[in-house]
Parts: C-alpha cells; sequence; structure tokens
C-alpha cells in the first residue's frame, strides 16, 4: 500500500501543454476537455519582471471536498490514496464541480460523467509513471509514494521545500508545488 | 423505442450532449477501468519519427488495432530523449484531420480543384515537366521543402536527374543570416553544450516557445549544476522560469550588445589568447574595428546599461570556456534584421573569444553518421547541376538552403516555370503574401505535396497528398550530433485515405512518366538498406529499434580543422570582401525604427504550434482557444497611455495592410515593440479551424530581402496599433 502523490517545481516549468496533451491523449479525452490546467503568473513592472508557470489538476487531497460532497460516492479514494470517479455511479450532478477549490473537475460532454486527473492509476498499476510526468520535458514533475520517506518524492519534498496549494483550506492535498 | 430498465451510465449517455469528435480524436473517451482492461492487451508500439515540427524526435508510436492511442517520446532519441512535446502529442492527430486531403486534385480553368487520378497526375506533371525543359531549360524548375527525410533525399536527386540546381528551403524565413554569419566566420553551426555549460546566454533563442525536449532537459541539467542563464530579448519569453536575468533589449540591437562586449573582453584583455593565436586569422583587424563599440556607445543603441555589459562580459569570462552564446535558429538574428548576419558573425566570434569551440560546456560541432550510398552500378547516380542557380546574386548563402523569397519575382520576370513544393508554405510563411501569391500564378506548373489545403495548395496547379507522418514509411534519417545517431520513420497506425501516395513513389512515378525512371529504380527500404550498411545495422534491427545511436562520440577539448577557407576562425573574411560587403563585423542599422506613436512589430514562436501548419489541429488550437494566445502583446505602460485595456480589440496597422486583434496587456514586453505570434492567420479556406483565427505577421511585411543573408528580414515590419470603434 502506498500513498501517492506528486511534486511540481515550477521553476523548471515553461507552459509547454505537452502534460495537457498528453493527458488527453492517454484518456482519449477530446480536444475541449482536459485535466491539467496552466497558470501564468506575471509579477513586478517592466522591467523587473517574473514569470511563474502554474501546472493544475486534481491534487488528489487526503480530505478530499469533492468526495465527501458527492451524493452517490462516485468519488472514492483507492487504498493508494488516489482519488477516482466510479462511472457507474457519477450522475452528474456537479456538486463535484463546485467543491473542488482547484477547478480540477471536467464534464465529460461524450458521457456526462464529471472526470478528473487520474494519476494515470492503469499506468501506475503496471509500475509505469503517470503519462504527465513521464512527458515533462523540464523534469518539473516527480511522483511516487509519500509515506516511503526513502522515495525520490519525500526526499525532493524536504530538499525543495515543496508545499501543497492553498494548504489552509485543509484539503491536504498530495501535490506539492516548488515556487 | 423504450427499454424496461435503463441504467443509470446509459440514461447519462442518452442525455449528455453528443459532439461529432470521434473522428478528430484518437480512441475516444475511456474511464479508467476500459483504459486498465484494454491496455493488458491490443496495445502495439512502433518506434518512427514525429513530424510535428523540423526536429523530427524519436517517438513510440502507441496504436490499438490499427488506429492511433498516444505517443511517447523514444528514450534513445537524441533529442527527444524519452520526452515529447505537447505537439509531439497532438500533431499525431493529424491522420484523423477532417481537413485531410484524400486525392490527387488538378485546377481546372475555373480556377476549381478537380480529383484526377494518380496516373494522370503523373503524365500530366511528366509531360509538362519536360516540355518546359526543353523549351527553357532544366534551371527554370525549382523544389522547395522544410526538409524531412524523404524530400531531402528525393529532391535533390530529381533537380539532379532533370538538370536543374535550384533547391531551395525554408531557411530564408529561419536561419539564414545566422548560418550566413556563422558558416562563413567559424564554418559551420555548432550547438551549444547546454548541460555542462557554467554560463548560458540567449539572444532572442527562447527553449521555452521553439521547444525541442532535450534541450529543455539540458537547460534543466545545467541549472540543477548552478550555471547562470541569461535572456536577451525584447520579450520575457516562456524560458523564463529557467533565467536568472532578463535584459530586455531594444529590439534589433543585438548586435550593438554583442559588438560592446566583445570590446570588453578585448580591452580587458579577458579573451582566450592562446586559442586566438593558434586558430584564429584577421583578429588584430578586428580588435581595431571593436574599439569603437564601447559599452557607453551601446547603451544608448540598446538600452542596456554599460556597467551590465561590462559585468556580463566579465562574467561570461570568468568561467570560459564553458560558457556561451547559444547558436539560436530564428530568433533575434536568423532572419529577423537587416542586421542579423552581422549579428550571426558578432556572435560566433564572441564564442570563439571566449576559446569554447569544441568545448566541454562551450561550442561543440556535432559529427554526423557517414551512411552509405546506393550501389552506382546498379543504379546509376544523376549528375548535379552546374547551371547557375536562379538566385546567384546571394553570394554568400548556403546553396543548402537558398533564397527562397525570391521566386515569386524570378517567376514574374519568367526566370522560374515551374515548382515543386513538398510539406511546407512558402505563401503562408515565406513573405509577403499577397506578392508570393502573384509571383507563384506566373507559373506554368506548379505542384504541391501535401497533406492539407495550405495556403500554398491554392496557387497550385496540382495538389498530390500524401500520408499523414504516422502512416508512411520514410527515407532513413542520419542525425548529427555529440553522437551520430541513425533514426527511421515508419508505418505505425493504418492508412486513413487509400488514395494518399507517399513522396518517395510521386517522385519515382513523374520521373518515370519524363523518361528518367532510371534514377530511382529502387524501393525506399533498399535504399535504406543501403545508408546503413556501412554502419552494419540490418534494416530489420532498424525497424525494431527505431532509433540507433552511434557509439562514435566527437572528441571535446580538440579544435577540429574549421570548414572555413584557412581552416581557422576568420575574424577577417575574405568571402565577404570579394561578394561587395565588409570583411569585418561592424555595426549595422535595423531598416526601420519606430518612433513615439508606432511600434515595431516583432514575432516568436509559441511551444504548441509549429509553422503554420499546426493551427488547424483541434489539440493545438483549443489550447489557443483556452488561453487567448493568438491575442497581440503589448506594454502595460504603452497601453495604459493610450487607453488600452487587456482584452481590447486593435487595429495593427503598417505601410501593406491592416489587421484586427484582440490584445494581451503585459509587463513582460520592451514599450517599442507588440508581439504576436507567429503560428496564426491562416486564410485557406479549407483550413476549416484555423482559418481567420488571429493574424500573421506576414501579412505586414514588405517585399525585402536582405542582400547579405537573403532573408525576409521578418521583424522590420513598423505598425500602429489603436482602439477598434473609437
Amino acid at each position: 500500500m502506498a500513498r501517492y502523490g506528486m511534486l511540481i517545481d515550477t521553476t523548471k516549468c515553461v507552459a509547454c501543454f505537452g502534460c495537457r496533451v498528453a493527458c488527453q491523449m492517454q484518456n482519449g479525452l477530446p480536444p475541449e476537455e482536459a485535466f491539467i490546467h496552466i497558470y501564468e503568473l506575471e509579477k513586478g513592472t517592466y522591467p523587473n519582471v517574473n514569470l511563474q508557470i502554474v501546472p493544475v489538476q486534481c491534487q488528489h487531497c487526503d480530505n478530499a471536498p469533492c468526495e465527501k460532497n458527492c451524493p452517490t460516492g462516485a468519488t472514492y479514494t483507492t487504498k493508494d490514496g488516489i482519488v477516482l470517479v466510479d462511472e457507474n455511479k457519477c450522475i452528474g450532478c456537479k456538486y463535484c464541480v463546485v467543491s473542488c477549490p482547484y477547478q480540477a473537475r471536467v464534464v465529460s460532454h461524450e458521457t456526462g460523467v464529471v472526470e478528473k486527473c487520474r494519476f494515470c492509476v492503469e499506468e501506475v498499476a503496471q509500475g509505469k509513471q503517470p503519462i504527465c510526468v513521464a512527458t515533462c520535458v523540464g523534469g518539473a514533475r516527480l511522483f511516487g509514494d509519500l509515506d516511503d520517506p526513502n522515495s525520490e518524492i519525500s526526499k525532493a519534498i524536504v530538499t525543495k521545500k515543496a508545499v501543497p496549494l492553498r494548504s489552509d483550506l485543509g484539503t491536504r492535498s498530495k501535490i506539492f508545488y516548488v515556487r | 423505442m423504450f427499454r424496461n430498465q435503463i441504467s443509470r451510465r446509459t440514461f447519462l449517455k442518452a442525455s449528455a450532449a453528443t459532439t461529432a469528435l470521434a473522428s478528430i480524436g484518437t480512441i475516444g473517451f475511456n474511464s479508467w477501468q476500459t483504459l486498465y482492461a484494454e491496455n493488458k492487451e491490443n496495445v502495439s508500439i512502433t518506434p518512427s519519427l514525429c513530424n510535428a515540427c523540423s526536429s523530427k524526435c524519436g517517438i513510440l508510436v502507441h496504436s490499438k488495432e490499427g488506429r492511433l492511442w498516444k505517443v511517447e517520446g523514444h528514450p534513445d532519441h537524441p533529442f527527444s530523449k524519452g520526452k515529447i512535446c505537447a505537439r509531439g502529442h497532438g500533431v499525431a492527430t493529424l491522420a484523423y484531420s477532417p481537413d485531410r486531403i484524400t486525392q490527387p486534385l488538378k485546377k481546372t480553368e475555373d480556377g476549381q480543384f478537380a480529383p484526377i487520378t494518380w496516373e494522370e497526375a503523373y503524365q500530366e506533371i511528366g509531360t509538362k515537366l519536360n516540355q518546359i525543359i526543353k523549351k527553357d531549360g532544366p534551371d527554370k524548375v525549382v523544389f522547395v521543402e522544410d526538409p524531412r527525410p524523404t524530400g531531402k533525399f528525393y529532391g535533390p536527386r530529381f533537380l539532379a536527374a532533370i538538370g536543374s540546381p535550384n533547391y531551395f528551403n525554408h531557411l530564408v524565413v529561419c536561419s539564414n543570416a545566422r548560418d550566413t554569419g556563422f558558416i562563413h566566420t567559424i564554418g559551420g553551426v555548432p550547438g551549444a553544450d547546454i548541460a555542462n555549460s557554467k554560463y548560458i546566454m540567449f539572444i532572442g533563442r527562447s527553449y521555452g516557445d521553439g521547444l525541442r525536449p532535450a534541450s529543455v532537459q539540458a537547460l534543466a541539467k545545467a541549472k540543477d549544476n548552478k550555471a547562470k542563464v541569461v535572456l536577451v530579448d525584447p520579450r520575457l519569453n516562456n524560458t523564463a522560469p529557467f533565467a536568472d536575468e532578463w535584459l530586455s533589449i531594444r529590439p534589433g540591437t543585438d548586435l550593438a550588445f554583442v559588438l560592446a562586449m566583445s570590446n570588453v573582453l578585448i580591452k580587458e584583455e579577458l579573451y582566450d589568447k592562446e586559442f586566438i593565436s593558434n586558430y584564429s586569422v584577421g583578429f588584430e583587424d578586428y580588435a581595431k574595428e571593436i574599439e569603437k563599440y564601447t559599452p557607453e556607445w551601446a547603451e544608448k543603441i540598446s538600452g542596456i546599461s554599460k556597467e551590465t555589459i561590462i559585468r556580463i562580459a566579465r562574467e561570461m569570462a570568468s568561467v570560459k570556456p564553458m560558457a556561451v552564446i547559444e547558436q539560436s535558429w530564428r530568433g533575434a538574428f536568423g532572419s529577423t534584421y537587416a542586421n542579423s548576419v552581422d549579428t550571426g558573425r558578432a556572435v560566433a566570434l564572441f564564442n570563439a573569444l571566449l576559446g569554447n569551440l569544441q568545448q566541454k560546456g562551450g561550442f561543440t560541432f556535432p559529427k554526423a553518421p557517414k551512411l552509405g550510398t546506393l550501389d552506382p552500378l546498379k543504379h546509376p547516380e544523376p549528375a548535379k547541376s552546374k547551371l547557375p542557380r536562379v538566385d546567384a546574386e546571394f553570394h554568400l548563402v548556403s546553396k543548402g538552403a537558398g533564397v527562397a523569397s525570391v521566386i515569386p519575382q524570378k517567376a514574374m520576370e519568367g526566370k522560374v516555370k515551374a515548382a515543386i513544393i513538398i510539406q511546407t508554405n512558402p505563401v503562408r510563411g515565406y513573405g509577403n503574401p499577397q506578392h508570393m501569391m502573384e509571383g507563384l500564378e506566373k507559373l506554368e506548373l506548379m505542384v504541391v505535396i501535401d497533406v492539407q489545403m495550405s495556403e500554398t495548395t491554392l496557387v497550385a496547379d496540382y495538389v498530390l497528398p500524401e500520408p499523414s507522418y504516422l502512416e508512411r514509411d520514410d527515407v532513413l534519417e542520419g542525425l548529427p550530433g555529440g553522437k551520430p545517431a541513425v533514426c527511421l520513420r515508419q508505418k505505425a497506425i493504418d492508412l486513413v485515405h487509400p488514395d494518399t501516395v507517399p513522396a518517395d513513389k510521386i517522385f519515382t512515378e513523374i520521373a518515370k512518366a519524363m523518361g528518367l525512371g532510371q534514377y530511382f529504380n529502387f524501393t525506399v527500404d533498399e535504399l535504406n538498406q543501403a545508408m546503413l550498411a556501412p554502419l552494419g545495422i540490418a534494416l530489420t534491427e532498424m525497424k525494431k529499434k527505431g532509433t540507433i545511436v552511434l557509439n562514435d562520440p566527437i572528441k571535446l577539448g580538440q579544435v577540429p580543422q574549421l570548414k572555413t577557407p584557412s581552416g581557422k576562425v576568420e575574424f577577417y573574411n575574405e568571402s565577404f570582401a570579394k561578394a561587395g560587403f565588409w570583411p569585418i563585423v561592424k555595426w549595422v542599422e535595423p531598416k526601420v525604427m519606430p518612433d513615439q506613436d508606432s511600434f515595431r512589430l516583432i514575432t516568436g514562436k509559441q511551444s504548441y504550434h509549429t509553422h503554420a501548419y499546426t493551427a488547424n489541429l483541434p489539440y493545438m488550437l483549443q489550447i489557443t482557444k483556452d488561453y487567448q494566445s493568438e491575442r497581440l502583446w503589448i506594454n502595460k505602460q504603452r497601453a495604459d497611455q493610450m487607453g488600452l485595456k487587456d482584452g481590447d480589440l486593435v487595429e495593427v496597422e503598417s505601410s501593406i495592410t491592416k489587421s484586427q486583434v484582440k490584445i494581451k496587456v503585459t509587463e513582460r514586453l520592451h514599450p517599442e515593440c507588440v508581439y504576436v505570434p507567429s503560428p496564426y492567420g491562416n486564410f485557406s479556406e479549407h483550413l476549416h479551424l484555423a482559418n481567420g483565427v488571429g493574424f500573421s505577421y506576414m501579412d505586414h511585411i514588405p517585399v525585402q530581402v536582405d542582400p547579405i543573408g537573403g532573408t525576409s528580414m521578418i521583424h522590420e515590419i513598423i505598425v500602429k496599433v489603436r482602439k477598434v470603434g473609437v
């Protein structure tokens, strides 16, 4: 049993959108549905300007508001800490859409199911990495077991001082950002 | 008809809005449960080459029952190293684009395209070419490409077979000026050893925008090793997260900045004296010229303070030879300004002053694999034409590139009568499109080989459709590098449109129709086998692996004999003097300068588009739509002064035309320019998604050619901007 999480080092992200499109292909998503969004934050005034690029997707919260608010139990957490949607239980009510503070939920217009990043559970089950991690050209993403103190990700979170997005919300999200 | 029992799932499926997306996507949306079940079986993986940009990265194509599922980066390929960019993933769906050309087309007398059989096309084109060659000479035929493995073998061979010297590619709007500057001073274009460098300067080049996966990986490695990264660009581009410093240079003045840094190295004797005395000619003359380019002088021109210029020159010298100005492609001096050739010379020579040629962390010349050739006894080799090129007045431009933007003018003068254009879009991309179309319409024969109806196809007489790159086999690619490699594009998914034909067969059949079939009496497999033979690699092994890196590395620390006339770095260029230009690099003014009421229009790439050929693909264009990234960038202070707000619709007016577009108000841009991303402005009505999205800087470009480097000088445009409706 693991507790899977991700680290995203924004100092290595150039907003190439490789993760977004790789994810769309992996999951057979149509062009207008994406599980990964990218925010470009411009700080300062010309010519003293900084650019920070922040990719956002389902944060796989330990205390997931979407799971708590799901009336049918369609949203659930696996024993490995991956938050998933059971398509056979989802009624498309969109409670999860409004309760997700990271705006990570996407309605599938093909099936009506509300979907999101699944940490590529089907790849991870085969010992591979999620596709967004595998394809990241800057090596900005790490994936691994947060409960294993010796995992690369656990060490990197400490050495790079990575923190979750909006930890004040109490979601205990499992994507850690280097900013 | 109702069923008694309707599951909740079925109900949702029936009630959800359905769109006709199955045809453009890959295999359709899948729940993770389905993916998990499916992927245990039914997935085939074929190694091949991407074609989403000119890098042609190695990829592993995953398909299910002959249909594309997804693409991953080939772990061995030097450009992908296991990773692939957004285009690599999304442009792969080109195979399923509803705007594909599905059968050969011929323009009829009313200007419309009508289907024609392949046999008719080959015969008519062959006959017409023979008539033109007989009547006007073989040099009236030109070939234009954006080099891809099959085209770059078959195109030149076809030209040789018919007796024409007129090979052209897209470098007229890519790197012609840089190449001209580099080739005549240091004998070629080395690559920066980014991963091992301690100090990296990019001038207009952005790894985050004109993206190659391995380059970003190398930059990330350099940063892990604490390298310093400086961006010199009027725009804070998307390499910014990796940068320690952004120098917002006044557009068009990079040359002054580099000359002044060179001045510091010489004046303070910080350059590599041993390297210069052993491996260069003409240094004294150059040093004398450089004396006048002081940091104070450059500050006034470039807006970069003299303190900064001095500091950075010293910082780079302190870690030489592991410091480098990256060579770039188009960037700020590929085909950009009237002074771009001289910027290219100055950059090459600045690197030479650092003594970084063939040094770890510096500028390294790649090694090409030694490929075999067809047996000339079985496959007669056509001799290269000795006739003068139609662009012979550009003495310094590489004949491996040519100046394709002069083809329309030459066509109007009757010096070009026929053109064969493959997988490139000169009308949208090489210069003023109106001029391009007018010129090309004068041709007696224009044949375009493509997969979609580009703007260039609109003026063609024949449009011949190829299978898209995942549906076909191509000629072997020999890839130069720190370690040379061989790579193969091969068919990875089922052919989507049965009446499409790969370019090797098109050239072969036209040659046969012309009575020149003896020069093309081989298959691509036979050719690939012959190319691989000296390497001891069997074609079966090549097909299995897709990419093979040869264990034959370049030797670092040894300065090679350079491919210049002297074999050394040429600070004094006899070739420039002979061609009627200045033999020593000097300051050259940009062609145009904006005033207080106008802007320079600059452009640049976006990481999810290539040239003008990907904006019609749904997965790529959707990014543009979601992030409104076709907008024109304008400096916040200038926008405030003009009362413009983010998202306002503006009119952009040059001496040529007017365009309308929304603006992005930003602090990331020099106030003297506006920036328009380069992928937009498709006007072919057959490109249903891209048509009408954004505008192209090319619409505003006057008919102009840099006489030294043969480029379209794409940033030499002045525009006025005003809010629409005021």
